[in-house]
């Protein structure tokens, strides 16, 4: 349930392209940064090398491959799902999980900084959405569950 | 105008909160019906939600749409993140409407539902386009003639394109035509499109991300530049943050970076104790003192006029 995935056709097409190589912020400034290698890899099976690798966790996310890509794809929707597989593997920078943690835990990256505003005389921050989010993502996995292990009932 | 419901995101609530302050003074004087509503979460941030959880990510951004559907409100934010993550959702939601029933059979036991109708703006994008340069322009008590700028567009504020589509992805207009309103001139530099960096700081790379922020600071300081402007807590957080870092380390570029609700707010006639520009890291009072110099000239029609009725042979 609401998983993405990757379409390989547009990749094999990413593979033999490599505008993006030319926009990407990392990779004019990582060392070593070469998604088209990436690419490669996944295309041939062999995605498994790329999950312990820092690389992945250095596309900043800017989406200038996916603007300059002639399919509006772009080599970020490749680092995102090898990211997303090595985060279940447990694969990950550390302030990853720590963020990740403190968002299903309060819904929020961070509580507003009440002195503060009392000094600049903002008003009082309004009601977060915690208990919600909390009982929404509850539900998720909870279907999630449902749909790995269907007990008889068919699902759609 | 329609009503609109203020996205202020987590960075700019818990570490900037003197960003917030400049926006409401600038929406405030601008009499603009913006509204606090109950319930926001987190937007959510993508590259630490989405790389984990992709249903999660779309879920939580989702229910926060909701929440402005439902009062029939629009919603506006100074965080381009956070309107990047909203629409990005917002676009997967309406081009995909299985996906959009899933997560409406979710929404539906907390009483929501996820309709994709209000408009979803950056702050930036909001000035150049719903309040407009001319009403801007008749709100500027002192511009910023002289004053040369370099502008920091932020990656959300216009990418991705099919979802947020209020500018040219690669080579965006708006945030310029504002600042050349404001009198000062936006310069043009190599580096001026890229990103900031600050995502590195998030995944353990901090002297990574202090090169990328060095690059784009050392250009502008070779072109003399007064300010860095941006809107986006992020980038701000890198080029404030992190330049202070790097000045506190001898290696000083003494930009000063400076929000665009901050440098609105100046030409509208606020102090910057108001707008709360003495919090930065980085010293604005070089920016202050050189605008105020310009200032103290006379105005250019005075000064022809004098050259004309001098004295002089003929």
């Amino acid at each position: 349930m609401l998983e993405a995935t990757l379409n390989f056709k547009l990749l094999e097409q990413c593979s033999k392209c490599g505008a993006c190589f030319s926009i990407c912020p990392s990779c004019m400034h990582i060392p070593g940064y070469d998604p088209r290698a990436v690419i490669r890899d996944i295309l041939d099976g062999n995605h498994d090398k790329w999950l312990s690798s820092r690389h992945i966790w250095q596309c900043l996310e800017c989406h200038h491959c996916l603007e300059i890509c002639y399919q509006h794809y772009g080599f970020e929707n490749a680092m995102t799902a090898l990211r997303t597989i090595a985060a279940k593997k447990g694969i990950h920078p550390t302030q990853v999980k720590r963020g990740w943690e403190m968002f299903v835990k309060t819904s929020r990256l961070g509580e507003p900084a009440l002195p503060a505003r009392k000094k600049l005389g903002l008003p009082e921050p309004k009601a977060s959405g915690a208990d919600e989010f909390k009982k929404l993502y509850a539900m998720l996995k909870a279907a999630r569950e449902k749909k790995e292990n269907p007990e008889g009932k068919g699902s759609e | 105008m329609k009503e609109f419901a203020v996205f202020w995101g987590c960075t700019i609530q818990t570490r900037f909160p003197f960003i917030e302050k400049s926006t409401r003074i600038v929406l405030e004087s601008f009499k603009l019906p913006y509204r606090d509503i109950d319930g926001f979460t987190c937007c959510p941030e993508k590259s630490l939600v989405n790389n984990i959880d992709h249903g999660a990510f779309v879920v939580t951004a989702a229910r926060n749409v909701a929440l402005v559907d439902e009062l029939d409100y629009d919603l506006v934010s100074p965080c381009t993140g956070c309107v990047s993550n909203l629409a990005t959702v917002k676009g997967e939601l309406r081009a995909n409407p299985r996906e959009k029933a899933e997560v409406n059979k979710l929404l539906k036991e907390v009483g929501r539902e996820f309709k994709g109708t209000s408009k979803l703006q950056h702050l930036v994008p909001f000035f150049h386009d719903t309040v407009g340069v001319h009403a801007i322009k008749q709100k500027i008590k002192k511009d910023f003639t002289g004053m040369r700028i370099g502008i920091h567009y932020g990656c959300h504020m216009i990418r991705p394109s099919h979802a947020l589509r209020n500018d040219d992805p690669l080579e965006p207009r708006k945030f310029d035509t504002l600042i050349t309103a404001l009198g000062a001139q936006s310069l043009q530099f190599m580096t001026k499109m890229m990103c900031c960096g600050q995502g590195l700081d998030r995944i353990d790379e901090h002297d990574r991300a202090l090169h990328f922020a060095r690059i784009k600071l050392k250009e502008l300081k070779s072109l003399g530049c007064d300010a860095l402007v941006l809107c986006c807590p992020s980038c701000f957080l890198q080029f404030d943050n992190n330049q202070f870092l790097m000045e506190k380390e001898g290696e000083k570029f003494g930009i000063p970076v400076i929000y665009f609700t901050e440098l609105l707010g100046l030409a509208m006639g606020y102090k910057p104790e108001d707008l709360g520009m003495d919090l930065h890291r980085v010293d604005c009072t070089p920016f202050i003192k050189k605008w105020e110099s310009l200032s103290e000239r006379p105005p250019r029609e005075d000064a022809i006029e004098d050259g004309l009725n001098a004295p002089g042979e003929l």
